[in-house]
């Protein structure tokens, strides 16, 4: 059923709803271009974040000083890349050492963790009145199919609680909001609450009200739009645009097909116990099945970075989540051909101060940090970058947020200059123009 | 303007708060004129006109939402738009301001602005029950606004525990409740400041915690010397926290220095032998002639009524966010302090304004700036507003207090940011109002309380039908496009005239004017 023929529209609000949203129904007769995986050479690259919340000690990780009273107990380990060592605690990912490829030297002003949070994520500082987008829906936008039934940007487990506005699509609009799944969720580690990862991951409601069939249900969802059309028309604005597009949204993910990327039923059990099961691990799984079906970004959250105190049991029980869930997510990339296609990104807000506090921990630290860049359009086996012996300052090739992600932008072949419409009335550019990326890592 | 005449004379004699004379109380409809004369100013110098007012069942809508957080049942919208009186309007207005349901809805409100922590830390989350009690207490007997705060800065810690806290009603356990203000920013001096800041002084001073603020002329020493004033609160052993008497400064954390409790516009402290830091911090807050508390108060309650404020965002308050109408916001302030910081008397005058009264229709895109108050501005339902509103459709309106696990659930689900003027509908969100179990059982003929009523109820003719289903869920009567439509899908439908009637539930249930306020 057509609604955009209502003249009083401006072309504006029809495009900013989405054409696509104009001819879906319930029932499923709508083409779902099944995205062949690993046989499409034209096919779009998509983007994976890790996004390890709370500031990660990368001085543990990723940049180890060891020898130095700054270093702390932990080891640094060969990789399968000569002269590339990681930490101890990352084995696993240390046989991915070739495909990775870790920046030093990044350096940031911010030590708050929202705004440190917000600056990472929309590459701005916040600014009152501009509602800058965040990365995954500024590459959703470049980088959705028109017609695919899975929304282009899916965040997995996010903390937005310190950082709310810094996990929406800002001023590009609701077609590349997020769909939240998990969110807010934490590792049940036996948590309150005792649910399984599966039920964590579960998208609610997939399902049609039982006893309503396929007939009934486009009927009553063209009798909605057709008694709300009025009012859309009165009322225009940001509210209308998302009501519209989210429940265009919501009906194509229900088709049956579509809906099954949510459920683990068809994965085997050995490779799941791989990921590891938590929430993370799956989290990871999750994301692969999502790429694997073409979603251009999925975002996912491992939560607990913010060690002040106890930083280095922190540190080893999270790598113990993060090392089997990333190097398999690696793993199974590479097994169905996705792995040239995908960029695999690891960041925080911010790194860990080198000098250990009172409570064995570290404090925030935005001076010199590191971040990680694997898969597709990346050059690994290297470290890029150089911090001082202490860990206090770079030292050689400082990177900044912008340089960063304009060096994601090209590993997953979107134009960081391009230009789009904000909110304030001025086009703003997707990266800002000063960024130099990091060539030394891109392809 | 003779409420005017009686504000300077007033301000002659203000003495203490609460000693105001009768004869000099600010009247409430006169402010809400002098509301509606610097509106419409502003507006004539942009050249967009003034939308009409909105119709009766759209105001009578508007007006439950914003003072008792839920739509009214049909009895109540079908009893306004009979009534001929030519001031129903402010009588409604006066009944809702002394509901229960107004209670509620505040007391809400205000342990979700003093309480944040709690909607994500289940710890918090506990502790803010005896929070509730207290507050609702208060709220319950309307109590001045500035003795409210002092009692929640002054409140005194002496190592109590929280833990024994029980969930009944009463005074010692409305007492205990403002202890969760404290324990919930973990006694650290630093997030009480900055929650104190945030919320009674609208001032976001958390970024000159480590520096100096980027723009605003908040300076470190400053945020430190506001934190000074709760220097003395510490963790006993056994958690819980106690104050050590007459500590007027802190050291600053990772450093050498201490900083000396100060007042944010650089006055010296009254420091009195005896009295707590505290103390003499709730007395600037609250003072009648403080620059901040008053505006921050009336700037939020205006927020809550319009989803924008005078100054917005609303704890924001600096040189380069200025009030939209910097007047009204100066008067709304000398209004407040002037009824004794009485909050109702602030709702009331608002309530009978035009410009909450308008329509929210817009039919000129010039005029869409929400913050000129053409028109109404259209927010989304806030997650409690949405639930308790699906009760009342559902025919399960409890002035509940307990917060049960599906309520908290279904509030998690529809938690949403930013301006409630711009409130995205999420999938998740579309997915729940479209198929979840409850959605099904109330829009389903056998099991559904309302649907019940409308199919088996002898007499309805089709119509009378339609229209008890559009007054149950937007509050009004339909229109005759509207009629026309639902009638035919009725007449048309092949399943039944049960689901047929349960299809128009639905649709109007998953509309957008369901779930917006407007």
């Amino acid at each position: 059923m057509q609604w955009g023929h209502d003249a009083s529209w401006t072309r504006r609000h029809f495009l900013r709803s989405g054409a696509a949203a104009c001819t879906v129904s319930l029932s499923g007769w709508l083409s779902r271009l099944a995205y062949a995986a690993s046989g499409d050479p034209k096919r779009t690259r998509s983007c994976i974040l890790l996004w390890m919340n709370g500031g990660p000690a990368t001085i543990d990780l990723w940049d180890l000083k060891p020898g130095h009273a700054n270093g702390g107990p932990y080891k640094a380990i060969a990789t399968k890349a000569p002269g590339l060592k990681i930490g101890e605690h990352l084995p696993k990912l240390a046989s991915w050492g070739d495909r990775l490829a870790v920046i030093r030297s990044m350096t940031t002003k911010e030590g708050d963790h929202g705004r440190a949070a917000y600056l990472l994520r929309t590459g701005n500082l916040p600014l009152g009145g501009i509602d800058f987008p965040t990365l995954g829906s500024l590459v959703a936008k470049e980088l959705h199919r028109e017609g695919a039934d899975l929304p282009p940007f899916v965040s997995i487990a996010p903390q937005r609680f310190l950082a709310q506005n810094a996990f929406g699509p800002g001023f590009l609009g609701p077609l590349y909001a997020p769909l939240l799944v998990a969110d807010g969720q934490r590792a049940a580690l036996g948590g309150a609450n005792n649910q399984g990862v599966d039920q964590q991951l579960k998208v609610e409601n997939l399902q049609r009200i039982s006893g309503v069939g396929a007939d009934q249900a486009d009927r009553r969802l063209a009798l909605m739009r057709n008694l709300e059309t009025d009012f859309l028309a009165s009322h225009p604005g940001a509210i209308a645009d998302s009501h519209r597009s989210a429940y265009g949204a919501a009906v194509r993910l229900m088709h049956p097909e579509t809906a099954r990327v949510f459920e683990f039923a068809s994965e085997k059990a050995e490779l799941r116990d791989r990921y590891g099961r938590n929430l993370f691990g799956q989290g990871c799984l999750l994301a692969r099945r999502l790429v694997e079906r073409g979603v251009p970004f999925v975002e996912v959250t491992l939560d607990g970075w913010d060690t002040h105190a106890n930083n280095f049991d922190g540190v080893k029980n999270l790598c113990g989540v993060l090392d089997p869930a990333w190097s398999t997510l690696m793993a199974d990339l590479k097994d169905r051909g996705l792995l040239e296609s995908t960029l695999v990104v690891c960041m925080g807000e911010f790194g860990r101060t080198p000098k250990i506090n009172p409570q064995k921990g570290r404090d925030h630290f935005p001076n010199a940090w590191s971040a990680v860049l694997a898969g597709g359009g990346i050059k690994g086996g290297q470290a890029v970058g150089r911090s001082s012996k202490d860990g206090m300052q770079v030292e050689e090739r400082p990177c900044g947020v912008p340089d960063l992600l304009a060096t994601i932008c090209r590993a997953i072949g979107i134009d960081s200059e391009k230009q789009n419409m904000s909110n304030v009335g001025r086009p703003i550019r997707i990266v800002d123009k000063a960024a130099r990326p990091i060539s030394e890592v891109l392809v | 303007m003779r409420w005017r005449s009686a504000l300077v004379a007033g301000l002659g004699v203000l003495l203490s708060v609460g000693q105001i004379a009768a004869a000099e109380r600010p009247d409430a409809t006169s402010l809400a004129a002098e509301i509606d004369r610097l509106i419409l100013e502003k507006l004539k110098t942009t050249g967009v006109s003034a939308s009409p007012l909105a119709d009766d069942a759209t105001f009578f809508r508007r007006l439950n939402l914003a003072i008792a957080g839920r739509i009214p049942v049909p009895s109540e919208v079908r009893a306004f738009l009979a009534d001929k009186a030519p001031d129903k309007r402010a009588r409604a207005v006066d009944r809702l301001l002394a509901s229960p349901a107004y209670v509620n809805h505040m007391t809400v409100s205000w342990n979700g602005w003093l309480l944040p922590e709690a909607a994500t830390d289940p710890a918090v989350a506990n502790a803010a029950v005896g929070f509730k009690v207290w507050l609702r207490s208060r709220i319950r007997e309307n109590a001045s606004f500035d003795r409210l705060t002092s009692e929640l800065l002054t409140y005194p810690l002496n190592g109590r525990a929280l833990a024994d806290q029980p969930a009944g009603d009463g005074g010692t356990d409305a007492a205990n409740g403002p202890l969760a203000f404290y324990t919930a920013k973990e006694g650290k001096p630093e997030n009480l400041a900055a929650a104190t800041a945030r919320v009674f002084l609208g001032v976001h001073l958390e970024c000159a915690q480590c520096h100096n603020h980027p723009f605003a002329r908040w300076s470190r020493d400053q945020f430190w010397g506001m934190a000074a004033f709760f220097g003395g609160i510490e963790k006993t052993d056994g958690g819980t926290l106690r104050e050590i008497q007459g500590k007027r400064e802190l050291l600053i954390p990772n450093s050498f220095r201490a900083v000396p409790a100060t007042m944010l516009d650089d006055r010296e402290p009254e420091w009195q032998y005896k009295k707590s830091p505290r103390a003499t911090l709730a007395a600037w807050v609250t003072a009648p002639d403080n620059p901040f508390f008053s505006k921050a108060i009336v700037n939020r309650l205006w927020w809550m009524l319009f989803g924008v404020g005078l100054v917005d965002p609303v704890d924001d308050f600096h040189d380069q966010n200025p009030a939209s109408h910097p007047e009204l916001l100066d008067t709304l302030a000398r209004a407040f302090v002037q009824s004794g910081f009485d909050t109702k008397f602030i709702l009331r005058a608002i309530c009978q304004s035009q410009a909450f009264g308008r329509s929210s229709a817009i039919a000129d895109s010039a005029a869409a700036n929400v913050r000129l108050y053409a028109h109404f501005p259209m927010q989304g339902l806030s997650p409690e507003q949405i639930y308790d509103s699906l009760m009342v459709l559902f025919g399960e309106r409890t002035e509940t207090r307990g917060d049960d696990g599906q309520r908290r659930q279904f509030l998690e689900a529809f938690a949403v940011s930013g301006r409630q003027t711009e409130s995205p509908t999420t999938i998740l969100q579309a997915l729940t109002l479209m198929n979840s179990k409850q959605v099904g059982a109330a829009t389903d003929g056998q099991s559904s309380r309302l649907l019940g009523g409308v199919l088996k109820l002898p007499g309805l003719t089709p119509t009378e039908r339609i229209e008890a289903i559009y007054f149950a869920v937007l509050s009004r009567p339909p229109r005759k496009a509207e009629l026309d439509q639902t009638l035919a899908h009725v007449k048309g439908c092949t399943d039944g005239t049960d689901k047929a009637h349960a299809d128009v539930l639905w649709a109007l249930l998953n509309g957008i004017e369901f779930r917006t306020n407007h």
